[in-house]
């Protein structure tokens, strides 16, 4: 049976940019061992011939064609969702160079 | 150790393969309604609530960048996948608002292809295609300078894109480049792009190492975002003399993404975030699997205009050089008038017109031909088969036509350059330069049966006339007259 360690969680939550704390971390490594247990049951069910599922809603093809969509949208108003924006861009913390 | 002299001495040979990016030329974009032509668009005005990853927004697949997927797969000889389908591939990047961009791994629309490359010595060489996967291109970053802050447009964002990812068959700059021609002739022809590659229609990212021969593949590197064909041959360069270095002093090849310099034509390690690499891919299950039937992937292969293949094949017939055939097939309208050319007036015509627009060109004289006709090319070429023309004239004539219009006869009157085929014209510069002293023994040289001073003397007269005397019948007046 495979287990999460401590560093495990905190690579993951690295990968997913959260911080947390060592007292968290050590929380976490509880919560995803048994949530992981839980899910190891399905290990015990014979899956021979079964094919994946990827999605159950048995739904297939659902595209549109190819038109113009007029989302009625105002720049300020989808702009208004971001901590911070500027020439009608978004503003973030400065990345790379 | 008897061998390590002979085994330090012997060769590195690279090998190289290459994933290109190719943006569909579909209205909208891969998930949205949004306008996916965001060339001269404000910042964030070509976007929509999926765009801007919005939680309770579901993406809704195009299915115009499917039939373009398909129709980018079938000219890469490649096999379609009859079920595809979607998944997240995760990181953080702030062009990235959803925290994964929505991809293609394990099942992607495009299998297994091939693509045939022409090098330079006339050799031809198959790279093969591992397959292509659809995907969301991500949004667009500047860094202001001297800010402490980046800003984020996201018209870029969800415009559709194909990675074509190729096995790593290439092994030398030229054979990266050439790879890189073909895959953007492949794709232009197809119609899957607008193939604008100022704006990043087609970008490039190579992947290089190098082995001594006989040896495991080296430690490989990847450099991003190129561009250009130049781009791609000069990155490749670079990158295959920076290992080759290294590994002869004994160092290391670090597996990393480097970034292209253009002014300084050189590769930089750009340090990417420890595990950047880890995607956690998983199903998107907010996308339902493609299902593609015989009668989708048909109908597709029925549009599917005609690729070079089909052009190279008719021009083998006037037996142009490699590079003629790959300077026309460059400019697809040129390719397109030969083809024409060679349906409606013949061999010869066609050829004609091949050379005068392959020289034109690789000279790069003409910018705008969009006013340029298979009427004009043909009928200059019919000028020049009744010698009114000498070739190099009608070439002249051709480019004042493009730039400035009119009939391809009236500028050669206008310009003076119908050739003289009347022939008591002609038989009077050829007496006057027979009788000219200075060449007095040319003219004794061929009375005594030196055939081969006759050019000379067809030279004089060609002077004499400015260039305007027909020389076969030049050359056949002067021999009635010494012979």
């Amino acid at each position: 049976m495979s287990s999460i360690s401590i560093d495990d969680v905190k690579k993951l939550a690295g990968l997913s940019a959260l911080m947390v704390t060592d007292s968290e971390a050590a929380a976490l490594v509880e919560q995803l061992n048994e949530i992981l247990g839980f899910v190891e049951q399905l290990n015990d069910v014979d899956t021979t011939g079964v094919e994946p599922t990827y999605q159950v809603t048995g739904l297939e093809n659902v595209w549109r064609e190819d038109e113009l969509i007029d989302y009625n949208l105002s720049r300020e108003a989808l702009l208004k969702n971001a901590p911070d924006s500027q020439d009608g861009q978004i503003k973030v913390k400065r990345v790379l160079t | 150790m008897s061998d390590q002299p002979t085994a330090s001495r012997q060769k590195y040979i690279p090998t190289i393969g290459i994933e290109c990016h190719v943006q569909l030329k579909t209205k909208t974009k891969l998930f949205s309604g949004a306008n996916n032509d965001a060339r001269e668009a404000e910042p964030n005005t070509t976007v929509s609530p999926i765009c801007f990853g919005l939680p309770g927004t579901l993406p809704v697949l195009n299915k115009e960048a499917v039939r373009l997927a398909v129709r980018a797969g079938l000219a890469l000889g490649a096999s379609i996948n009859r079920v595809s389908r979607f998944e997240r591939k995760h990181y953080f990047y702030p062009d990235l608002p959803k925290g994964y961009q929505i991809s293609q791994l394990a099942e992607p629309t495009v299998g297994p292809g091939v693509v045939t490359i022409r090098l330079g010595d006339g050799s031809e060489k198959s790279v093969r295609i591992h397959h292509a996967h659809i995907e969301e291109d991500a949004g667009k970053l500047t860094h202001p300078s001297g800010a402490d802050y980046s800003l984020v447009d996201l018209n870029r964002a969800g415009t559709p894109l194909i990675e074509i990812v190729s096995e790593p068959d290439m092994h030398s700059s030229e054979e990266a480049k050439v790879y890189a021609q073909e895959l953007y002739l492949l794709m232009t022809y197809a119609g899957v792009t607008h193939g604008d590659l100022y704006h990043g229609n087609m970008r490039f990212d190579v992947n290089v190492s190098v082995a001594k021969e006989g040896e495991p593949l080296g430690t490989r590197t990847e450099t991003k975002n190129l561009n250009s064909f130049k781009a791609v041959e000069r990155a490749v360069e670079f990158e295959i003399a920076r290992q080759t270095k290294l590994l002869e002093k004994g160092e290391k090849i670090v597996q990393e993404t480097r970034g292209w310099n253009e002014d300084r034509q050189q590769t930089f390690s750009q340090r990417s975030k420890e595990n950047a690499h880890d995607y956690r891919y998983f199903p998107d299950a907010d996308l339902p699997p493609i299902y593609l039937d015989d009668a989708f992937v048909d109908e597709v292969r029925s549009e599917l205009p005609a690729l070079p293949g089909v052009y190279r094949a008719a021009f083998k017939e006037l037996g142009l050089d490699g590079s003629v055939v790959q300077s026309l097939l460059a400019r697809r309208t040129y390719a397109d008038m030969i083809l024409d050319l060679q349906q409606v007036h013949g061999k010869q015509t066609a050829t004609r017109a091949a050379h005068w627009l392959s020289s034109v060109v690789s000279d790069e004289v003409l910018v705008d031909t969009s006013s340029l006709t298979t009427e004009t090319l043909a009928e200059l070429s019919a000028m020049v088969e009744v010698n009114e023309l000498s070739s190099t004239a009608a070439k002249e004539v051709l480019v004042e036509v493009v730039e400035h219009g009119g009939s391809p006869r009236a500028i050669a009157e206008q310009k003076n350059l119908l050739q003289v085929s009347d022939e008591g014209a002609v038989a009077s510069v050829v007496d006057e330069v027979l009788a000219n002293p200075a060449n007095a023994k040319a003219v004794s040289d061929v009375k005594a049966g030196n055939d081969k001073v006759i050019g000379f003397l067809v030279g004089q007269v060609m002077k004499k006339s400015a260039g305007k005397a027909n020389p076969a019948l030049t050359q056949k007046i002067i021999r009635e007259k010494l012979i």
